[in-house]
C-alpha cells in the first residue's frame, strides 16, 4: 500500500485522460522499445495529477528517451546534451507555479550532464527526473554508457569495458536526494505510480526506469526478464523512510531490479523556490520603481 | 588653474590608496567635476601592490589618457610595478613618502627628473594626527585636496560620514589627518596655481559608479527579473548588484554551479517567458557557446554581457582587451546569426543594456553587450539619465486567434512569429535545439531548413538600418576618417577633439551595434574618406577585419591596435592622423599598416 504525500500543488478540477497528454507525433523509438511504456506511464500518471497540458512543462537533452515531451501535449523543451536540469531549473525559478518534468537519458544524466545532478538536489529544486536508463547509447548506435556494466562490449569497448558502471540510485542518495524510486516499464502500474508520487512530492524527485533498449540491449535487460526478476519494494517490506535501508538496496543496482520507492524524506528541505517566493515577498516593500534604481548611484555626503 | 588633472596613486594592499582615490572622486562628483578612476592590482588576493589612476576634469572626460599630472607613491617598488599604467614626465608633480629615505633629486625613475618633487612624512602625519597610520589615505585626499582645490568641504563631509559608526574619535583624527594635509600644501604651495576651475556644469551633482552597476541597474530598468551566472573576473559585479536589488522587483538571480548551468537557466527562464540575463567573461563565454547556439534556433530571447579580458585562455582577467569580437559574433557551430552591442562608457552602457533587452525581447534571440574591463570596473562620474527617454519592448505574444492551431515559428513576413510560454492555454509547443516546421515539430527536411534558416537571418535585415546605434562626429565630408568602439572609443573622441583643435578635417564613427554589421553605415561613412584608421584594443583589429567581410572598404584604410593592458593614448592617435594628412597632402602611396 502506497501513502500519497499530501498534493504540493493545487490540483484542478478538471478531468483528464492519459490520451489528452499523448501527442499525435509518432515516436522515432525502434519497436518495443522501452520508452514507449514511459510514456504511457507518464500520461497516465499526469491524468491522475490533473494539471491542463498547457500547465506543464517537459524539459529533456539528448538521446532517445530525450524525444519524449515531443510526444506529450505539455510544453516541451528538448534542449543539448546533458542540460536539461539547468534548463528546467530556470524554468522553475522563473514561473513556480508550472509542473517541470525533466527527461534524460543514462549517458546524458550521469555522463555529459551529471555534473548538474548534485546541484540539483542540494538546492532541493522542485521538479520530477526521470532517467530512462538502457545501459546503452542507442541514439549514436550501441557505444558504452557510463551505467554499461564492466567487460561489456560495446562499438566503441570492443574488448570490455574497463570500468565500473555508476550507480545512479546510490548517486542520487549520496547528494542527499529526497525522493528516489525505481521502476520499469514491465510494471507499467507501479511506474505510472510512482511518477505520479514523484511529481506530487514536494522537492525533486528522481526516477530511475529501467527502459530496455530492443536494439542494442542485453537479453537479461529486456521487459520479460524485467517481469521476471522484478522484486517490489513493497513486498520487502522496506520502509521508505529507513534511508540506511534505501541505501543498502540501493547497492543492489545491476545484479537486482528493486522497483517502489526506494527512499523518500518524512522531513525533505524547503525547496530552493519556496525561498526565492519568501524572499520576493519579504523585499518587495523596498523597491524603488524600476525608473528610479539610478538614484543608487547618487554621491551622498 | 587646470581644467584637467590626471593623478596616480600606489602603495601595497593596506595603504587605502583606493580608499583615497574613491574618496576624491566621490567628493569631485558631488561638486559637479567630470571623472574617471581605474583602479590596479596585483594578482594577490589581498596585500600586494594596488593603484588608482583618477582623472577630473571642468569638462567631460571620456578615457583615463596617459602620462600623470601628479604621482602620489606611498612606496617606490609598488609604484614602479605599474609602470606604463602610471606614466611619469618631467612636467609630473610627484609626492612621496618621505620614510622611504629616497632624496628628491635621487628617485628611482630612470631618464625622468620630475621638476616639482614633494618629500612628504605621509606616514608620520597620520600617526601623529590620526593616532593610527591607516589614515595616510587621508593624509593624501588632504594634501591633494589643499594643491589641487578638489571638494575640501565635500570631502571632509565624506570622512564624516564614512567613519561615523568607529565614534567621534575616529571621525575627528581622519579630521585631523586631513587637515594636516591641508595644511601641508599650504605651507609648501606650488608655484603655478594648478587647481581645478570650476566646473562647466555649474556644479550640478553626478552620479557616480562603475560598468558592471550600470549594466545591472539597466537590466532591472528593462524589466529583467532573472539573472542565471557564475562568478568571474571582471563581470562578477553584476551579479552582486542583482542579488542586492532583483528581488524586490519579484526577480531572482541563481549562482549557478558551473557557466554552462548558469546559461542554461536563463534559457530555462525565457522559456517561461521572462526577461532573462547572464553576464561572465571570456572563459566562460567559450562555455555558454552550445546554449547561444540553442537559444538562437528555438528562438529565445535572452540577453549576454562579455566583460571582456586579455585571453586566449586564462589570459589577463584584470587588464581590458577587445578581443572576443570574433567569438561574440560567430561562435556557436551553424549558420547562425546574433547581435553584438558594445557600450563606449559607464553611461553609454546604460543605454546599451536597454537595447540589448529590446533587441533580445523584439527579435527573439540572444543578444551579447561586448563591455570591457575598463567600462566595468572604472569609476565615472555620469550626467543624470532621463529614464522617460528609454522605450522599453516586450517579446511579441500570439493573439486570440493566432492560439488557435498555433505555430510557434509561423514564417512571417517579418520572420517573427508570436512567442508562447508555459501557462499560456493554447500556446502549447516543442521549443528545439532540434530544426523544426513552424509548429515545432522536429524536421530533417532540407528545404524546411533553409527556409528557417532564412527566417532566422532575415529577421534581423531591418538592424542594418539603425542609424542611430551609430555616432558620427567631426565633419561629414572628412577626407580621413576613424573607427572605434567600446572603451578605447573614448581614446578616439580625445583624438578627434585634439585633431580639431589643430585644424585637422577629421571624423570619427563609433558603432553601439558591432554585428551584425551595418554595411549602408560604413558605406556612407567611407565614402568622403582617402585615408581611415580602426582604433582597437586587440592584436589582431577584430572589427576592422569584420567590417572588411562585408564592406569594400578604400584601399588606404588601416589599422591601429595593440594587444590588451597596452594603453591607446589620443597623442599616439593625433600622430598618426597628422601623418594621414600629410600623404593626402603630398599625394604619397598606400602607407605601411600601422597593425600592432
Amino acid at each position: 500500500m502506497t501513502t500519497l504525500e499530501p498534493p504540493a500543488k493545487p490540483i484542478s478540477l478538471a478531468k483528464f485522460q492519459a490520451g489528452d497528454f499523448k501527442s499525435d507525433l509518432k515516436p522515432i523509438w525502434c519497436p518495443g522499445c522501452g520508452d514507449f511504456g514511459v510514456v504511457t506511464a507518464i500520461t497516465r500518471a499526469l491524468a491522475n495529477i490533473g494539471r491542463p497540458p498547457h500547465e506543464i512543462a517537459f524539459v529533456s537533452g539528448i538521446g532517445c528517451s530525450s524525444r519524449i515531451p515531443g510526444y506529450t501535449t505539455a510544453y516541451g523543451f528538448n534542449t543539448v546534451h546533458g542540460r536539461s536540469l539547468p534548463i528546467a531549473q530556470g524554468i522553475n525559478l522563473a514561473n513556480p507555479e508550472l509542473l517541470v518534468l525533466v527527461a534524460s537519458g543514462d549517458g546524458d544524466g550521469f555522463s555529459i550532464g551529471g555534473g548538474h545532478v548534485a546541484h540539483v538536489i542540494r538546492r532541493n529544486i522542485d521538479i520530477t527526473y526521470i532517467v530512462m536508463d538502457n545501459q546503452i547509447y542507442g541514439l549514436t548506435k550501441g557505444q558504452l554508457s557510463p551505467t554499461s556494466q564492466r567487460g561489456r562490449k560495446t562499438v566503441t569497448s570492443s574488448f570490455g569495458s574497463l570500468e565500473d558502471p555508476v550507480n545512479p540510485l546510490l548517486y542520487v542518495m549520496g547528494y542527499g536526494a529526497s525522493y528516489v524510486a525505481q521502476g520499469t516499464p514491465a510494471d507499467m502500474a507501479g511506474l505510472a505510480r510512482i511518477i505520479e508520487e514523484g511529481i506530487r512530492f514536494p522537492g525533486f524527485a528522481f526516477i530511475n526506469v529501467q527502459s530496455p533498449c530492443v536494439t542494442y540491449g542485453q537479453e537479461d535487460q529486456q521487459l520479460k526478464a524485467h517481469k521476471a526478476n522484478l522484486q517490489s519494494l513493497e513486498s520487502l517490506g522496506h520502509d521508505p523512510a529507513d534511508r540506511a535501508k534505501a541505501t543498502e538496496l540501493a547497492r543492489a543496482y545491476g545484479t537486482k531490479l528493486y522497483t517502489g520507492v526506494l527512499y523518500r524524506n518524512p522531513n525533505p528541505p524547503p525547496t530552493y523556490g519556496q525561498g526565492v517566493t519568501e524572499r520576493q515577498e519579504a523585499l518587495k516593500n523596498k523597491a524603488v520603481p524600476r525608473h528610479e534604481i539610478l538614484n543608487r548611484f547618487k554621491p551622498s555626503k | 588653474m587646470s581644467e584637467d588633472l590626471i593623478i596616480g596613486i600606489a602603495g601595497s594592499g593596506g595603504d587605502g590608496v583606493i580608499s583615497a582615490g574613491e574618496s576624491l572622486i566621490t567628493a569631485a562628483a558631488l561638486e559637479g567635476y567630470h571623472g574617471v578612476m581605474t583602479k590596479s592590482f596585483g594578482s594577490q588576493i589581498r596585500g600586494g601592490e594596488a593603484s588608482c589612476r583618477l582623472r577630473l576634469a571642468t569638462r567631460p572626460v571620456l578615457n583615463p589618457n596617459g602620462p600623470l599630472d601628479v604621482a602620489v607613491a606611498l612606496n617606490w617598488e609598488d609604484f614602479r610595478r605599474f609602470g606604463a599604467e602610471l606614466p611619469v614626465e618631467a612636467a609630473t608633480i610627484v609626492i612621496y613618502e618621505s620614510a622611504t629615505g629616497v632624496a628628491p633629486d635621487q628617485l628611482p625613475l630612470p631618464g625622468v627628473k620630475p621638476a616639482v618633487v614633494f618629500s612628504v612624512p605621509i606616514t608620520a602625519m597620520a600617526a601623529t594626527h590620526a593616532g593610527t597610520d591607516k589614515a595616510k589615505n587621508i593624509v593624501i585626499a588632504g594634501l591633494l585636496a589643499g594643491w589641487f582645490g578638489i571638494g575640501r568641504e565635500s570631502m571632509l563631509a565624506g570622512i564624516r560620514k564614512k567613519f561615523a559608526k568607529k565614534g567621534a574619535a575616529v571621525v575627528e583624527g581622519n579630521v585631523r589627518a586631513f587637515q594636516a594635509g591641508l595644511d601641508f600644501a599650504a605651507a609648501n604651495p606650488l608655484k603655478e596655481d594648478r587647481k581645478l576651475s570650476a566646473p562647466q556644469s555649474g556644479g550640478l551633482t553626478k552620479l557616480l559608479t562603475d560598468g558592471n552597476d550600470m549594466c545591472a541597474a539597466a537590466a532591472i530598468f528593462a524589466g529583467c527579473t532573472f539573472f542565471g551566472g557564475y562568478p568571474i573576473t571582471p563581470s562578477t559585479e553584476i551579479m552582486q548588484f542583482l542579488d542586492r536589488e532583483i528581488w524586490t522587483y519579484g526577480g531572482t538571480v541563481l549562482q549557478a554551479e558551473d557557466e554552462i548551468a548558469g546559461i542554461g537557466a536563463v534559457v530555462g527562464a525565457s522559456f517561461a517567458g521572462k526577461k532573462a540575463m547572464t553576464a561572465t567573461s571570456g572563459p566562460g563565454m567559450s562555455l555558454k557557446t552550445e546554449m547561444l547556439g540553442l537559444a538562437s534556433l528555438a528562438e529565445l530571447p535572452l540577453v549576454c554581457v562579455n566583460v571582456q579580458r586579455g585571453g586566449p585562455s586564462t589570459g589577463m582577467p584584470t587588464k581590458a582587451e577587445q578581443s572576443d569580437l570574433f567569438q561574440a559574433a560567430f561562435s556557436a557551430h551553424g549558420d547562425c546569426l546574433r547581435p553584438v552591442l558594445a557600450p563606449t562608457s559607464v553611461a553609454d552602457i546604460f543605454g546599451v543594456t536597454v537595447e540589448a533587452f529590446n533587441l533580445a525581447e523584439y527579435y527573439q534571440t540572444p543578444v551579447i553587450v561586448l563591455s570591457d574591463q575598463e567600462i566595468a570596473q572604472r569609476k565615472e562620474t555620469v550626467d543624470p539619465i532621463d529614464t522617460t527617454k528609454f522605450q522599453i519592448i516586450e517579446r511579441r505574444h500570439p493573439s486570440g486567434p493566432e492560439l488557435t492551431n498555433y505555430a510557434r515559428f509561423k514564417l512571417t513576413e517579418s520572420g517573427i512569429s508570436p512567442i508562447s510560454h508555459p501557462g499560456m492555454l493554447g500556446g502549447n509547443y516543442l521549443a528545439a535545439g532540434i530544426e523544426h516546421n513552424e509548429q515545432g515539430r522536429p524536421t530533417a527536411s532540407g528545404e524546411l531548413h533553409a527556409r528557417m534558416n532564412e527566417k532566422r537571418f532575415n529577421k534581423f535585415n531591418p538592424l542594418k538600418s539603425r542609424r542611430d546605434l551609430f555616432a558620427v562626429e567631426g565633419h561629414p565630408e572628412a577626407p580621413i576618417g576613424m573607427v572605434s568602439w567600446g572603451s578605447v572609443a573614448g581614446v578616439a573622441r580625445e583624438a578627434l577633439r585634439l585633431a580639431q583643435a589643430e585644424g585637422l578635417q577629421v571624423k570619427l564613427l563609433v558603432p553601439q551595434l558591432l554585428y551584425p554589421v551595418a554595411e549602408p553605415v560604413y558605406q556612407d561613412f567611407f565614402a568622403s574618406v582617402q585615408r581611415g584608421l580602426f582604433i582597437e584594443q586587440s592584436y589582431q583589429a577584430q572589427l576592422y577585419r569584420i567590417v572588411r567581410m562585408h564592406v569594400d572598404l578604400p584601399a588606404h584604410v588601416k589599422a591601429f591596435a595593440k594587444s590588451g593592458s597596452n594603453p591607446i593614448l589620443p597623442s599616439e592617435i593625433l600622430e598618426r592622423l597628422r601623418e594621414m594628412v600629410v600623404a593626402i597632402q603630398s599625394g604619397q602611396p598606400q602607407s605601411e599598416p600601422v597593425e600592432n
